[in-house]
């Protein structure tokens, strides 16, 4: 079997950093991982996605629709942009996080009835393909760790959570401490602790979980 | 990855990116002489390359553009010395000049090309489907699916482009440059590099009329005995089955028909072919795999270049074979696949029932309608969004004085212009057309033209056409936007800078003192965030009675902040002043910057994490309610 997950976020937010860390992990748990990428314009707060396959039975870089167990979205308004990829009643592990594009704000300007969306707006409309859905205030977690940039290393901590992800806490340390400034090190592995232990108050309640140590 | 899996010593399991696997092949092969113009999905062969270069004794140029890359590699060649570039689908079209030359006068050491076609056009301005490249020019070619094969069939080419004495051409997609996987490195043996003596080698490559003509003949050879060897290469393989059915297939492809037989539960229950040298084709494979078949499936992204191969070999293999692909209309033309693409057009071809694709989109469509789109846009702190609110407010106050304008973008950041909320610019179409295109607009239309160009793609393709409008007397106005860096790759070196591959120093070139010194006599050079000043300088380069150019200079922001970082120098965000702010919304509806939003007042205010602190919204602000944060001492 293998474990698919869906990445989705805003350039800049650090995905592909995400996907190396995870995947240098893998390589050193022995473990056969696959990735699709997609950016290359290289421009900030355009939309970005990452196919992440971990397991012997992935061949393709694409995950098949409706073949994800986990959308991970770094941004709130992202997560709905990809649900052909979503399991029905597969896991969602979303930013509370919301950047607004500017045609959005523009529109609020120009006309006085239109209004953002708001997380509990996605949140609604998510619950009609599943109820797994956990909530991480990743930005404030993020900025507890020290380094308000280090959101996708939360939720790799809300990743390593789960009785699904197999990848050894020992490798992922390693791999964090590897590819990360060297500088931000420190911050980058209280992050992912802090990410793990937000996941056992809200997405641990939902599926089955690695207990603390 | 991390740079260290590049510089292992030792065979091992690693994490790699197909463009950093092929860059780890090429060193294992001991590549001397690699060259590059950056260009998505390759950028990260040059970036790795670079990365890597104070480790290695390899010499590594950025180069102007494709077809000096190709040079480069060429020139190494000739003497004997391994060589590698990279470029994306449509660089190759600048490099083809050189590239069907090579086929003719072959090379010695041996030179890769990697080709990066685009198909679902994710960073390019087409399609493109550059497999016909290696028939036209009879240069053998070979297609990776993995970072895996990416990094063996590099290495192997080498060895083929020596042997026969020719190019080698790897042909990817961006699902494969950009698909990361498990790849097992090889050891690295590295020899020493040494300069060649070229009287020593007895070598020539001329071609020319008759030269040409024998040479051709020799080609021909070439390509009869590549195939024949190809017939033998680990890089065909089929996998067999009790069945009358099969599929043949290659590149990421491959991939996907593995997932879709998963999905379809015809694991083992169907022969497959899988094709890893694609030019020439393996006559003698395809015709064993295909002989005793009813029934063939060809999947293979864009263009029917195999199914139509295919066809030809099965008239003579087996006549009466049922070939489905594009031509019976179970696959498209368009857009690349994925595993639901392979499933459904398998299903069609072989009439089983499969209706996941549709069902899932369409259900998910109504989700997305409830959420705003998400263009690619100008980054907080982009020069282009300070140049181009400048050029707007110009035209505009032409547009009331009677002057109205054709607006010729070009290949860079500054595309990005036609997306909405912007959604400006009457053409756009290859590096450096702007200009040409504005050259024969000058002599038809009433409106003035404006061409843009940024610094990379001046130097890479935009000079022949100034040169040719300030030779024949063109009128019009040019932009050239001098960010520093070559930012939609991510921003590489080139002329512009003081900096080229690896961070060694180069010199800076004036882009200005190019211009001037052919013979440009309205030039001038601005801040492009200074918006206020750029409106009347804008403006008298539109009016002007001839050709004029303005440089609007200013660092990519994604550059200057990560030069910041290093330097340690903090990034001081700005906010609105509520007590000040009257809401008037200039910032809004003439910026369109990504670090601002409304809050539940609709009030503006600007995200501190994305602000860049470039300050031009507070130049723009009436009510000079925009400020920077004070920062504790």
């Amino acid at each position: 079997m293998s474990l698919n997950i869906f990445i989705c976020g805003v350039g800049g937010q650090g995905l592909v950093l995400l996907t190396t860390v995870i995947g240098n992990a893998c390589a050193k748990s022995g473990i056969k991982v696959v990735t699709g990428e997609m950016y290359g314009l290289s421009q900030r707060s355009g939309a970005v996605s990452v196919h992440l396959r971990i397991g012997k039975d992935a061949f393709s870089p694409l995950i098949p629709y409706g073949e994800a167990d986990i959308l991970l979205s770094l941004e709130a308004i992202e997560t709905l942009r990809y649900l052909e990829y979503l399991k029905k009643d597969g896991i969602v592990l979303m930013n509370k996080r919301i950047m607004h594009p500017p045609i959005e704000t523009s529109k609020l300007i120009t006309e006085k009835d239109s209004k953002y969306v708001t997380v509990e707006d996605i949140v609604y409309k998510l619950k009609e393909w599943t109820q797994n859905i956990a909530v991480v205030d990743a930005l404030t977690l993020a900025k507890e760790s020290g380094n308000a940039r280090t959101e996708n290393t939360v939720f790799l901590g809300c990743l390593s959570a789960l009785d699904a992800f197999k990848v050894k806490e020992k490798d992922i340390r390693e791999s964090i401490s590897e590819a990360v400034p060297k500088k931000t090190i420190e911050q980058n592995l209280k992050a992912f602790d802090l990410g793990k232990q937000s996941a056992h108050g809200s997405l641990c309640t939902l599926v089955p979980c690695r207990p603390l140590p | 990855m991390v740079l260290k899996d590049i510089l292992s010593k030792e065979k091992k399991a690693a994490f790699m990116l197909g463009n950093e696997a092929i860059v780890r092949g090429a060193l294992e092969a001991d590549v001397k002489v690699v060259a590059f113009y950056p260009g998505a999905p390759t950028s990260e062969v040059l970036d790795t390359f670079s990365d890597a270069l104070s480790n290695f004794d390899y010499q590594m140029e950025i180069t102007t553009n494709e077809k000096v890359a190709l040079e480069v590699c060429a020139g190494a060649a000739f003497a004997g010395v391994r060589s590698l570039t990279a470029m994306k689908s449509v660089g190759t079209n600048v490099a083809s000049d050189t590239l069907f030359v090579l086929g003719y006068t072959g090379v010695k050491g041996g030179l890769v090309i990697v080709m990066a076609d685009d198909p679902h056009a994710h960073s390019s301005q087409s399609e493109q489907d550059g497999r016909f490249f290696g028939p036209n020019a009879y240069i053998p070619m070979l297609e990776p699916s993995s970072p895996q094969e990416a990094k063996d069939m590099v290495k192997k080419a080498f060895e083929i482009s020596e042997r026969h004495r020719v190019p080698v051409i790897i042909r990817t997609v961006t699902r494969v440059n950009h698909q990361s996987g498990i790849v097992q490195i090889g050891e690295l043996n590295r020899g020493e590099f040494k300069k060649v003596k070229w009287k020593e080698l007895n070598e020539e490559y001329t071609t020319l009329g008759e030269v040409a003509r024998r040479k051709k003949l020799k080609m021909l050879e070439r390509t009869a005995k590549l195939a024949e060897e190809f017939d033998q290469s680990e890089f065909n393989f089929t996998k067999q089955a009790d069945s009358d059915v099969g599929i043949v297939t290659s590149s990421v492809s491959y991939l996907h028909v593995l997932e879709a037989l998963r999905m379809l539960k015809l694991q083992n229950k169907v022969n497959l072919l899988k094709l890893g040298t694609t030019y020439p084709l393996p006559k003698n494979t395809i015709k064993n795999f295909i002989k005793n078949l009813k029934k063939v499936v060809v999947v293979e992204e864009l263009s029917p270049y195999l199914e139509k191969e295919l066809c030809g070999i099965a008239k003579e293999a087996n006549p009466d074979l049922a070939i489905f692909g594009k031509k019976t209309g179970d696959f498209s033309e368009a857009w690349e696949y994925n595993p639901n693409v392979a499933a459904k057009g398998i299903a069609s071809a072989l009439g089983l029932e499969y209706t996941v694709t549709e069902a899932m989109v369409e259900e998910a469509k109504k989700f997305k309608e409830t959420i705003p789109a998400r263009y690619p846009t100008f980054c907080a702190g982009c020069p282009h969004r300070g140049t181009f609110v400048a050029l707007n407010q110009a035209l505009k106050i032409q547009v009331a004085k009677g002057q109205e304008h054709y607006f010729s973008n070009d290949i860079g950041c500054y595309s990005m212009w036609i997306y909405p909320p912007i959604s400006r610019g009457d053409s756009s179409l290859c590096m450096g057309a702007s200009v040409g295109v504005a050259n024969g607009l000058s002599h038809v239309i009433e409106e003035r033209a404006v061409a843009v160009v940024g610094d990379s793609t001046f130097f890479h393709a935009a000079i022949p056409a100034l040169v040719n409008a300030v030779h024949n007397g063109n009128k019009f106005t040019m932009l050239i936007l001098d960010n520093s860096v070559t930012a939609m790759t991510g921003q590489q070196y080139n002329p512009s800078t003081e900096f080229t591959a690896g961070g060694r120093q180069g010199k800076k070139i004036s882009i200005e003192g190019i211009c001037k010194a052919i013979g440009v006599e309205f030039v001038e050079v601005v801040d492009s965030y200074d918006v206020k000043g750029n409106v009347e300088v804008f403006r008298k380069a539109l009016d002007y009675d001839g050709l004029a150019v303005v440089v609007c200079r200013r660092e990519c922001a994604l550059y200057g902040d990560r030069n910041k970082r290093r330097r340690g120098e903090k990034i001081v965000p700005f906010y609105v002043d509520k007590d000040v702010c009257k809401r008037p919304y200039v910032c809004l509806r003439t910026f369109y910057c990504p670090a601002y939003e409304l809050d539940e007042d609709r009030q503006p205010r600007i995200s501190p994490e994305l602000c860049d602190g470039c300050s031009v919204c507070s130049r723009l602000c009436p009510i000079q309610s925009v400020k920077r944060t004070e920062v504790k001492a």
